[in-house]
């Protein structure tokens, strides 16, 4: 969806900040979103009010809030995927297969 | 509401359990602690094992997308609570009666999902017809998406946001933390 939405835009993001954390993904204020998103993911309270801060003071509240929102959002649908054994329909021309390489995730036990 | 309860402080726990202990022997509450705070390593093998156990330590199919419901309503208030410093929200009070033992009219196996599902099955993306079967906790889903992120008409649109994030950034954070979460989907 990143690449899609991103490419899209003019402006195709870089996945290295998905896979690694690294960057802001070619994306304003893209650092900040990935170290909230980092925050929420993890059991930090004090580090997760830095981040909050932090994205406050580069973009604003709402930006803050949605993002928030979002993080959320994915904190369900991960569940959803994972607890329903979600799984994607058949990829013939192998789109699908190269993103999981890029991403390293065919290997993570959830696909089993 | 105990299967919430479980959910919640799973997700929030500082020293949770090891994914492959089952704290309760309640298959229920085992599910909802390992979806809620390991839900990366679900396999289908474990589901297999759930499904095909008399109970306590197993559940029926569709007992276990009712857990998959309750889990997915408590943890995004939870965590979007959390994520803005603000109070956690509290859970619902209990209410007397029996369940509403509604489901889909017609369930079917499906190979995009372990789970069954509303008949016909696969004619959409999986995580659209993974809770289908039960449809209070369907349409419980799919407003919480539409409230957080979007809803699946506006997904079409790569274009599409609120004003605030573009849907790149949205997508950003969806990604990071789904990574982080080691959900292959």
């Amino acid at each position: 969806m990143l690449s899609w939405s991103s490419t899209t835009e003019g402006r195709p993001a870089d996945l290295a900040a998905i896979v690694r954390g690294e960057g802001d993904a070619g994306l304003p204020h893209g650092r900040e979103l990935v170290a909230f998103a980092e925050a929420v993911a993890g059991y930090d309270d004090t580090a997760l009010a830095a981040a909050r801060e932090r994205l406050v003071e580069v973009a604003g509240e709402a930006f803050m809030v949605d993002a928030a929102a979002v993080a959320a959002n994915f904190e369900m649908m991960t569940r959803v995927a994972d607890g329903t054994g979600a799984r994607f329909a058949d990829d013939p021309h192998g789109h699908r297969a190269a993103l999981d390489a890029q991403l390293g995730i065919g290997t993570l036990t959830s696909a089993r | 509401m105990r299967i919430a309860e479980v959910a919640r402080d799973a997700y929030l726990a500082a020293e949770p359990s090891p994914p492959w202990v089952r704290p309760f022997d309640d298959a229920a509450l085992d599910v909802a602690y390992r979806l809620a705070r390991h839900a990366g390593t679900l396999t289908a093998e474990f589901y297999e094992q759930v499904v095909n156990a008399d109970p306590p330590k197993g559940l029926h199919p569709l007992d276990w997308v009712e857990v998959v419901g309750v889990v997915v309503a408590v943890l995004p208030p939870t965590a979007f609570a959390r994520a803005l410093g603000n109070p956690l929200p509290a859970l619902p009070v209990a209410v007397d009666g029996p369940p509403t033992g509604v489901e889909a009219a017609e369930l079917a196996p499906a190979t995009l999902n372990w789970v069954p599902v509303a008949a016909p099955a696969d004619r959409v993306a999986s995580v659209v017809q993974a809770l289908s079967a039960l449809p209070a906790e369907w349409d419980n889903l799919w407003q919480l998406a539409e409230a957080q992120y979007m809803s699946d008409a506006q997904m079409a649109d790569p274009l599409w946001n609120r004003g605030t994030l573009s849907r790149a950034q949205m997508e950003l954070v969806a990604g990071r933390l789904s990574l982080i979460r080691e959900c292959f989907f």
